[in-house]
């Protein structure tokens, strides 16, 4: 069985416990506006440009079918409207101006590069995280990736916003060690308005997957200008989960020269202080919710 | 007893880490003027010497001559300059002694060897036309045993080579004498010393220092006429020897110390003598004195874990001085991990601290030579990338070296010359020639270095606490100690199998290239051809999982260690054993070596040791330390010696996740991989770029460089830039 993914990254030490490989699925069916993985949103491969790497070979321009290269005032730019992305340029790139994001990848070759990392995850109680993107998009690829690592005795640990039909996690428990779950924002309205839908599908799943004992971590992205104003409803949301953790996740910028490359709009978030992040922290634990805050 | 924790921090008084920042801050002090008179960087270990620009020397040479290679003068030399050295005595540190320079360097002496008339011509321009590193003459890279020295006092080694001059009554008493010029060199230096410390008390005015001067002072008298008898004196003892042996021929091994000291301790501590406070600024001031490479933890012959109270209070005395220090912590299968872990809390503390030597592939490695695993367990890391048998090994190591890369140059050129058509296979088999020249040719050489190197320039010093030398009348390199070691390092790995993968992926499989426009390509330096050199550049390179180039990376590794391990050298049939370790010195290695097919321009620096270059990863897999570390293990030599794999990481994504657990996973992971050394750096991105534009900006900050650590403002802008090329990040 194929999949699409766009990254993996060894030696992730943020996305569970111990040493980690994990493994970005392309495909999201959010779109949360201070995403850091822009490039997971589309399910298909998509280029990336980064003019300031370019070196001016023109190579693109003779090699691109389409004429999607295009050089006007402003300099070298891309016509997305006709480039069909048929990885031709890139293949030609060699500064690196012009980069997939995206391939699709066998599960046997996943696999084998998943356990590349195999004994550091032994000696650190580490393992896998499948993220993204949304990997439960691919769930049926996801199963399989699940079942293969378990079979190896590997750690596993789902990375998800939750918004997927339930009968999709009942398939995956069984091979899921832990889920990494986001929690965006407790309001709906507001919820809709940051990612482009609804909490309550998300909810209805966390409830039942906590009712059936899944090992959770919850993790609260904290985006000034964004979610900062619903944390209230949030606390009171996870007071009635009750999770045994919840980790809280302060804004950065690191997305925003993807957004730039892939042809998309800027943001208009602020990273919130360590002062802040720190009261809200504390917040958090005064109502009871065992949340922390890696600053 | 059995409940108390030895890994508990010693709680320091305000008065002692006074005593230890003031050596910390004396250091830095000592090590701008160093600098400075260096021309304003100083690129290698700090050596721990004093700066003495005044200190003068005039040699004792045959009348109307201006050199000697005697080895008669070279000992009544040695006497002189140890009994003249000045004294020495820093108000906060416990102990006396320093040393001022080299005393074969010619500041200060003319000691020649005739090089040219000893090697024969055609291996001298093999090493030219190869642009070898042959070590031929060079230093020895050992560690003497201080069990023999402590046990036996100065007095003592005086009186044995005395004993022994009598008892082997040779017909030329040459290398007796120049031992017992060198001993009695050393006891002038400790008896200067006394009585400087004498002299200090009698005009210092705090009560406290006063005092400390007459302990310095008794110490040493103590140490004239007998061997160390209170931790006080076994750490003086380390100090006046290391001084010597430093002045002599650049020694500075200590080997495996906690063993060393603890007896020491445990007495002292028992007799209420010594406190533990106490005996961390006496350890502190055994690092003042020298950066002295050494170990702590690991095993004994039969298994049992060396770790004490002592190995923590050494660790402890390192962290509080944090000046560059050179001390390794022994890692091996199934051990208790808390010395390992409080080591890398150090660094994550203070960005730099111990580094991890590896006891698996030491020691199966050193297995490989034929020796038993108790001899391979008491291996002690000595040096940069160097392990040796503390007074009962012989090795030439981190002296010798092989740029790997030369051999690709010569290879290139034979195809470009020849009139059939390249192939893969025939760079590979021309590169395999080309390396089994160079390889023969370090072996052939080494054959003059055993045959002269206890003529010309024995090891005075270290001959006095090696298990052999003075019984049998024997310099360590001649057959003194039991165990020659002979080793040579290849280099530019990475260089040579990304070059090798580039060809392959871009000529052979894409055919998006031809082998005469990389031929061209190369002969210009890619000037005007930075489409080709991307190219070439852009593939997965070493460190990336299931690349091209890791397949060649193994391969080329395998093939040095086979082309070295498959003879003796000529004459004296000694085995050469295969390394990787390139030093710091990539950037000079680099100057002399043409473009090569890894889009690295001539000029440009070559690969480090065994490592692949920074950002190798690309595509799919990102960049990582667990991939860094993969590719240096599955690289490893596997005769027994250090190849290193650095990791720089910065401590923001540590700090926040993982920690000190994720840290110790990798290093233990690396072990039971086959990999032999782990050097670490810990600090901010933010920290090491902002110290590496304006250096000043970060006096205090100490880093790894390779096997050795060093003040960062000390190195040279290519030296910096080395270390932060290596940095990674969470970006």
């Amino acid at each position: 069985m194929k999949g699409i993914i766009f990254d993996i990254q060894p030696f992730s030490v943020y996305d569970g416990p111990g040493i980690r490989t994990t493994v970005f699925f392309k495909g999201c069916n959010l779109r949360c506006r201070w995403c850091h993985n822009p490039e997971s949103w589309l399910t298909e491969p998509q280029l990336r440009f980064y003019p300031s790497k370019c070196i001016g070979c023109g190579k693109c321009f003779n090699i691109c079918p389409n004429g999607a290269h295009v050089m006007t005032e402003d300099g070298h730019i891309i016509d997305r409207s006709k480039c069909t992305v048929c990885e031709e340029c890139a293949d030609n790139c060699y500064s690196d101006a012009l980069l997939m994001s995206g391939r699709t990848i066998d599960s046997e070759e996943l696999f084998s590069l998943i356990m590349e990392d195999a004994p550091y995850f032994k000696n650190s109680k580490g393992g896998v995280t499948f993220s993204g993107g949304e990997c439960m998009l691919q769930h049926d690829f996801l199963l399989e990736m699940l079942k293969k690592c378990k079979a190896a005795n590997i750690h596993t640990a789902v990375d998800t916003a939750g918004d997927v039909p339930y009968e999709w996690f009942e398939k995956i428990l069984p091979y899921t060690d832990l889920f990494l779950w986001d929690v965006k924002a407790a309001d709906s309205e507001l919820h809709k308005h940051l990612t482009g839908d609804g909490n309550e599908t998300i909810i209805e799943n966390l409830k039942k997957l906590t009712e059936k004992g899944a090992n959770m971590i919850i993790r609260v992205p904290c985006v000034p200008g964004g979610n900062m104003q619903d944390m209230d409803g949030i606390i009171e949301l996870l007071k009635d989960i009750k999770p045994e953790i919840v980790e809280l996740l302060a804004y950065h910028k690191l997305g925003e020269s993807k957004k730039e490359a892939l042809g998309f709009g800027k943001t208009e978030f602020t990273v919130p202080s360590k002062a802040e992040m720190t009261a809200l922290c504390d917040k958090f634990v005064k109502n009871g919710i065992n949340a922390v805050y890696k600053g | 007893m059995a409940n108390i924790d030895i890994s508990r921090d010693v709680v320091l008084s305000e008065e002692m880490h006074r005593r230890i920042i003031s050596m910390k801050n004396e250091k830095i002090k000592n090590n701008k003027a160093k600098i400075e008179s260096r021309g304003g960087h100083w690129d290698t270990d700090d050596h721990g010497d004093i700066y003495h620009p005044d200190f003068k020397f005039e040699p004792i040479y045959e009348e109307g001559k201006d050199s000697t290679d005697d080895l008669r003068l070279i000992g009544k030399n040695v006497r002189k300059f140890l009994s003249e050295i000045p004294a020495y005595c820093f108000k906060d540190s416990a102990l006396a002694g320093c040393w001022v320079g080299e005393m074969t360097s010619p500041r200060f002496t003319n000691f020649t060897i005739p090089y040219t008339e000893l090697i024969p011509e055609d291996i001298r321009n093999l090493q030219r036309e190869y642009g070898l590193a042959p070590g031929i003459f060079g230093m020895n890279h050992m560690s003497p045993d201080f069990g023999i020295g402590l046990k036996l006092g100065f007095k003592g080694i005086l009186d044995k080579i005395l004993y022994y001059r009598e008892f082997n009554h040779p017909e030329d008493t040459t290398f007796y004498d120049a031992e017992e010029d060198t001993i009695r060199g050393i006891l002038a230096f400790v008896e200067n010393n006394a009585k400087y410390a004498r002299k200090l008390a009698e005009t210092e005015e705090c009560e406290w220092r006063r005092l400390n001067y007459l302990k310095i002072a008794t110490a040493a008298e103590n140490l004239l006429t007998q061997p160390p008898k209170t931790f006080r004196e076994a750490c003086q003892f380390i100090a006046f020897y290391q001084s010597a042996d430093r002045t002599y021929h650049n020694g500075g091994a200590m080997g495996q110390i906690d063993e060393l000291l603890r007896p020491y301790f445990e007495k002292d501590i028992r007799e209420g003598t010594l406190t533990e406070e106490e005996a961390v600024w006496m350890v502190a001031s055994v690092f003042y004195n020298d950066p002295h490479y050494c170990q702590i933890g690991g095993q004994k012959p039969d298994g049992t874990d060396i770790v004490s109270r002592v190995s923590y209070i050494i660790l402890q005395a390192a962290h509080t001085l944090h000046i560059p220090n050179n001390l390794a912590i022994r890692v091996y299968e199934e051990q208790d991990d808390t010395l390992m872990a409080k080591g890398l809390s150090c660094i994550m503390q203070a960005g730099s601290g111990p580094c991890f030597s590896l006891a698996k592939g030491i020691e199966e490695g050193y297995m490989k030579q034929g020796h038993t695993r108790g001899l391979a367990r008491m291996r002690a890391k000595v040096g940069c990338n160097w392990v040796a048998l503390p007074g009962i090994e012989y090795p030439l190591q981190d002296v010798t070296r092989i740029n790997l890369a030369q051999g690709l140059i010569h290879a290139l050129d034979d195809l470009k010359n020849s009139d059939e058509e390249p192939t893969l296979e025939k760079l590979w088999e021309r590169y395999d020639y080309h390396v089994r020249i160079m390889v023969d040719t370090i072996r052939r050489g080494y054959d003059y270095h055993v045959d002269y190197i206890s003529k010309y320039r024995p090891e005075l010093v270290i001959n006095l606490c090696c298990h052999g030398p003075i019984e049998r009348g024997v310099n360590c390199a001649a057959g003194g100690v039991d165990i020659i070691n002979l080793n040579c390092d290849g280099m530019a790995l990475a260089t040579v199998a990304d070059s090798f993968a580039a060809i392959e992926q871009r000529i052979v499989k894409e055919k998006k290239l031809t082998w005469q426009e990389m031929f061209e390509a190369l002969d210009c330096n890619y000037e005007g051809k930075e489409d080709i050199r991307l190219m070439l550049k852009s593939i997965p390179r070493f460190g990336s999982p299931e690349s091209l180039a890791r397949k060649w990376a193994e391969k080329i590794s395998k093939s040095y260690v086979d082309e070295m391990t498959a003879e003796l050298t000529p004459r004296n049939h000694i085995r050469v054993v295969p390394g990787l370790f390139s030093h710091g010195d990539i950037y000079a290695w680099g100057k002399g070596t043409r473009a090569t097919p890894n889009g690295r321009k001539g000029g440009e620096p070559i690969s480090h040791s065994s490592e692949p270059d920074p950002g190798f990863a690309k595509g799919l897999t990102s960049f990582s330390p667990t991939l860094k570390a993969t590719a240096v293990a599955r690289v490893q030599p596997g005769w027994g010696n250090s190849a290193p794999l650095h990791l720089d990481i910065d401590s923001d994504m540590v700090m926040k996740n993982g920690g000190v657990d994720c840290l110790c996973a990798l290093v233990k992971t690396h072990n039971e991989m086959g990999g032999t050394l782990i050097n670490m750096n810990c600090v901010t991105k933010e920290q090491i770029m902002r110290a590496h534009a304006d250096p000043d900006l970060e006096p205090d900050l100490v880093v790894r460089v390779t096997g050795y650590s060093a003040f960062f403002a000390s190195l040279s802008k290519e030296y910096r830039q080395q270390v932060v090329d290596r940095y990674l990040t969470t970006d």
